[in-house]
């Protein structure tokens, strides 16, 4: 599955990159976050719940790894998911490149999804994908509206 | 009750009020006091080095009974039997990987079961598999067939340094040289993905052992009950007396419930024993969709060589088909395809070359029809491409490449599934064409409705196709009939039932023999301990080689019947009557005696039974065909198309069937309408979808379509009665015929109804999307 796209975001990409490397932010931009926490200088574990169709609360055990850091105008993150509904894991690049007083963020991810969430999901992944990412990033901008303002 | 004869009559069905009144018991009506319930951890991942499982947290949540994974099995951990070996080809291939009870290094397919929770109840035995941390490695998968066959594909089975499973290669004349000699060639590429068959009863296992009788009783939904009890006695180091296998009553068959060993059924009966509690196992939908076989996936590029009459020169072949991720069930589906690819035609070269391919993909055995609808779904197409070419008629073309009635038995010099020769028994090919092309009214449809409708702006289409079933095949199977005192006839015979109608059909074959109702005739089948040689349900072969035996066991005990009838009636054997459950007098029905009087006479309790003779009315008998014959059929179909939504809507299905001489008009009637409903199923609605990494994407009835009532007409039928030389009855096979042409009528009907949009159909199955995204093809992309 590929869920790629691109969202205008007020502030620079320096203030942006910092946002995105807060587990606390990056907690309340997540949607269906229930916890998250860095483990690592480039490692975020969580834990991360969602409903899709007919399974309606798959939680699913949350590892984030970054690589390729490029501050500020991209990196890498290794997602591995995985919970008693299947998993999902993948890679998606971010990438942030300021434009007028702005920055847009440029995302692409490509996810392998297994299991329950697959065979009985299937026809509603892309769909819901498409929308926490948008909910996703209507928060970050949020956020950083709130912070910049 | 009808009075009989009854071979050939339409009986309702003997079982019917067993089945509809909810008395007859399906395995999961098994209660037993103390009874457990299994469920199965299964692997997410379609291909993945196991590194380990704790299933600690499992074993210590109250209520669970035992947690078991392939560690725990110890010597009884080993690979499944390979059911059927490769025939006696020269030059094959053959590379054997069967399934494993559980994964111990490598998970090959997504769905393969990893550990086993035995509990109080189901609930807690599903909520104990959360419990389980599995530590697998995920490996890159391998799904499609091209692929698969690269260097430096990921290989499901390391040991064999490829994905190749097989490698066949069939030949009958010389097609190189021949088709320099065609007037056209018509070369295409053919795609057929899978299915499901879809049974409404899923699988499902009941073990008890009997601690004090040291018997193990396996309720089991399989269709060959003997093979099971066999194997498992074996695997248990148990006396085959000691294992019965009973296959009650079982909510559809169709092909994966052949004795394939499956680790659950391995495993239900192992645990029954080790905790000396009854233990249950019943598959849900969504585990059936990974856990029981599957067909069909193939890719064929074939080459029809044609004179300029239509006459076919001959058919060159290259396919790989897909075997999933084990091939327990050797060649059968794809020899079946290279085989039924002749169809009733005179195919004088012929050059066939398949490979089976191994793929992270649930495991291929025969599904209704195993491979046989591939290689008529590749014939018919290029016929019906050839037709056009030739601007010879579609109904012509098949009549011109007929194998004549005068022509049996017919050979075409390559080997069946069966080892044996392909040998078509018998048949009349042009009959059954002319009355399909008849009750369908071809030429008025052709001639004046079609472009009738067209000019109202309808796009209506007719579909006419012909296939051969390869049906009733050894080795054998037996019945043994009892008279007794009562007048009840007892039959019991091996084979198990999942729908078929033998309680009626095999009671109709020894009422007649026997002389009385056929509602005196109560059928046991699938119980080992009734009856405990055969093999089992399978290739339609249930009537022909089953109810060969129950009538050579009839016949046997009509001997026994007048051997001590004569000399209490005072007449030579010859001048007695059997008739309405008596033996009389030839003339004199007053004169006589009834079977069960008879049969109480038979086993006297002083005096004595004459040495050489046996006491009772019973005897056992067995058959076993010399090879499988040759059942065929004219399917047509009248289709409506709209081009905006590209949905289909079937008008008409005509069948024109000869399954030899027919049983009961009634039973064969109903398994082709089965069959069409399931080949209309596999034409427009039923594809398993998976991706790139092996996860299925439709896994569930809200997803995977099954036709509906609404979507399957009512079927026309009509048949054509060539018995077969091989066998008493002269019965040939019916169960598949339904679904075995269908792909191939739908697609010539529904290519007929877009005539002139230059859309070519060389794809099995489609959908209402499939076909719509063809049609935007065809017609440039344009919507």
């Amino acid at each position: 599955m590929i869920v790629e796209g691109s969202y205008p975001l007020p502030g620079s990409p320096d203030v942006i990159w910092d946002l995105l490397m807060d587990p606390d932010v990056l907690a309340k931009v997540m949607p269906g976050t229930k916890a998250l926490s860095r483990t690592a200088p480039d490692r975020y574990e969580g834990t991360m719940g969602v409903g899709i169709g007919p399974i309606t609360a798959a939680e699913f055990e949350l590892t984030i790894t970054l690589t390729d850091l490029q501050r500020p105008a991209s990196y890498t993150m290794q997602i591995d998911g995985k919970g008693r509904f299947g998993f999902t894991r993948g890679t998606a690049n971010v990438e942030l490149a300021s434009e007028g007083v702005g920055t847009v963020m440029r995302y692409r991810a490509d996810l392998q999804v297994g299991g329950k969430i697959a065979g009985l999901g299937q026809r509603l992944l892309d769909s819901v994908s498409r929308m926490l990412t948008r909910q996703g990033l209507d928060a970050l901008n949020r956020e950083l509206t709130a912070r910049l303002t | 009750m009808t009075a009989g004869p009854y071979f050939g009559m339409r009986i309702p069905r003997l079982e019917d009020a067993q089945l509809l009144t909810g008395r007859a018991r399906f395995v999961d009506d098994v209660d037993l006091p103390g009874l457990l319930h299994v469920a199965f951890l299964r692997s997410d991942e379609a291909h993945g080095r196991l590194r380990g499982i704790d299933a600690g947290a499992a074993r210590a949540r109250p209520g669970v009974v035992a947690v078991y994974t392939a560690l725990d099995l110890g010597d009884y951990w080993r690979p499944g039997p390979l059911l059927v070996p490769p025939p006696p080809i020269p030059g094959l291939v053959f590379h054997t990987a069967t399934q494993v009870p559980l994964v111990r290094d490598k998970v090959r397919h997504a769905g393969e079961p990893l550990a086993m929770v035995v509990a109080e109840s189901r609930y807690l035995a599903e909520d104990a598999l959360e419990d389980i941390a599995v530590d697998l490695e995920p490996l890159p998968a391998v799904t499609e067939l091209e692929a698969a066959l690269e260097p430096g594909a990921p290989l499901v089975h390391e040991q064999f340094g490829t994905n190749l499973a097989a490698h066949v290669h069939q030949v009958k004349g010389d097609y190189a040289s021949a088709r320099s000699k065609a007037h056209a060639l018509i070369a295409r590429r053919f795609h057929y993905d899978r299915g499901a068959a879809a049974a409404l009863e899923n699988r499902g296992v009941v073990a008890q052992w009997d601690v004090r009788a040291e018997e193990l009783t396996i309720w089991d939904t399989t269709q060959a009950p003997i093979p099971i009890r066999n194997g498992m006695a074996e695997l248990l180091g148990l006396r085959e007396s000691q294992v019965r296998v009973i296959a009650p009553f079982i909510g559809g068959g169709f092909g994966p419930k052949i004795m394939m060993f499956y680790p659950e059924e391995v495993l239900v009966p192992w645990a029954a024993i080790r905790l000396g509690r009854p233990v249950k196992w019943i598959e849900d939908r969504r585990e059936n969709f990974y856990a029981t076989t599957q067909e069909r996936s193939q890719i064929h590029d074939a080459e029809l060589a044609v004179a300029r009459d239509g006459t076919i020169i001959g058919v060159k072949d290259r396919f790989l088909h897909d075997t999933g991720a084990y091939d327990p069930y050797g060649l059968t589906v794809p020899i079946n395809t290279q085989c039924t690819l002749l169809g009733p035609y005179v195919v004088p070269h012929y050059d066939s070359e398949f490979t089976a391919v191994f793929t992270n993909k649930p495991i291929v055995t025969p599904v209704r029809g195993a491979g046989r609808q591939h290689g008529v779904f590749v014939m018919e197409r290029l016929l019906d491409l050839a037709a056009r070419e030739l601007e010879i008629d579609r109904v012509e073309i098949r009549r011109r490449n007929y194998i004549q009635p005068d022509q049996f038995p017919y050979d075409h010099q390559i080997l069946f599934q069966d080892f044996r020769p392909l040998i078509y028994d018998s048949g009349d090919y042009p009959a059954a064409l002319d009355k399909a092309v008849e009750l369908i009214g071809y030429e008025r449809f052709v001639g004046v409705e079609q472009p009738r409708l067209r000019r109202e702006g309808k796009h209506v289409g007719v579909g006419v196709v012909s296939y051969i079933e390869g049906t009733g095949v050894g080795p054998y199977e037996g019945a043994r009939v009892t008279v007794e005192p009562s007048g009840t006839v007892r039959l019991a015979t091996g084979v198990g039932t999942q729908g078929q109608g033998h309680f009626t059909t095999f009671a109709q074959v020894v009422a007649d023999v026997l002389g009385v109702e056929v509602g005196q005739v109560r059928v046991s089948t699938g119980d080992t301990r009734e009856f405990n040689w055969g093999t089992g349900t399978f290739a339609s072969r249930g009537a022909v080689v089953a109810g060969s035996a129950c009538h050579a066991a009839a016949v046997k005990v009509r001997e026994k019947v007048l051997g001590l009838a004569a000399p209490l009636l005072g007449v030579a054997p010859n001048d007695l009557v059997l008739a309405g459950g008596r033996v009389h007098r030839r003339g004199s029905p007053d004169q006589g005696i009834t079977l069960g009087e008879l049969a109480r006479k038979a086993n006297p309790l002083r005096g004595a039974v004459t040495p050489g003779t046996e006491p009772g009315l019973e005897a056992t008998a067995y058959f076993g065909p010399d090879r499988g014959n040759a059942a065929s059929g004219v399917h047509a179909m009248v289709v409506e198309v709209d081009p905006e939504t590209a949905a289909v809507a079937i008008k008409r299905y005509v069948v024109v069937h000869d399954c030899g001489t027919v049983i009961n008009p009634m039973v064969v009637e109903a398994q082709v309408q089965g069959g069409v409903a399931h080949g209309i199923g596999n034409a427009f609605y039923e594809q398993l979808i998976f991706d790139a990494n092996g996860q299925l994407q439709n896994a569930s009835f809200m997803d995977y379509l099954l036709p509906t009532a609404l979507d399957v007409p009512t079927v026309e039928m009509a048949h054509v009665v060539s018995p077969s030389p091989l066998n008493p009855l002269g019965a040939k096979g019916v169960g598949e015929a339904g679904a075995i042409p269908t792909g191939a009528a739908f697609a010539q009907a529904v290519e007929d109804a877009l005539a002139g949009t230059g859309i070519e159909i060389t794809e099995m199955p489609l959908s209402p999307g499939r076909l719509f995204e063809l049609l935007q093809a065809a017609q440039g992309g344009v919507g």
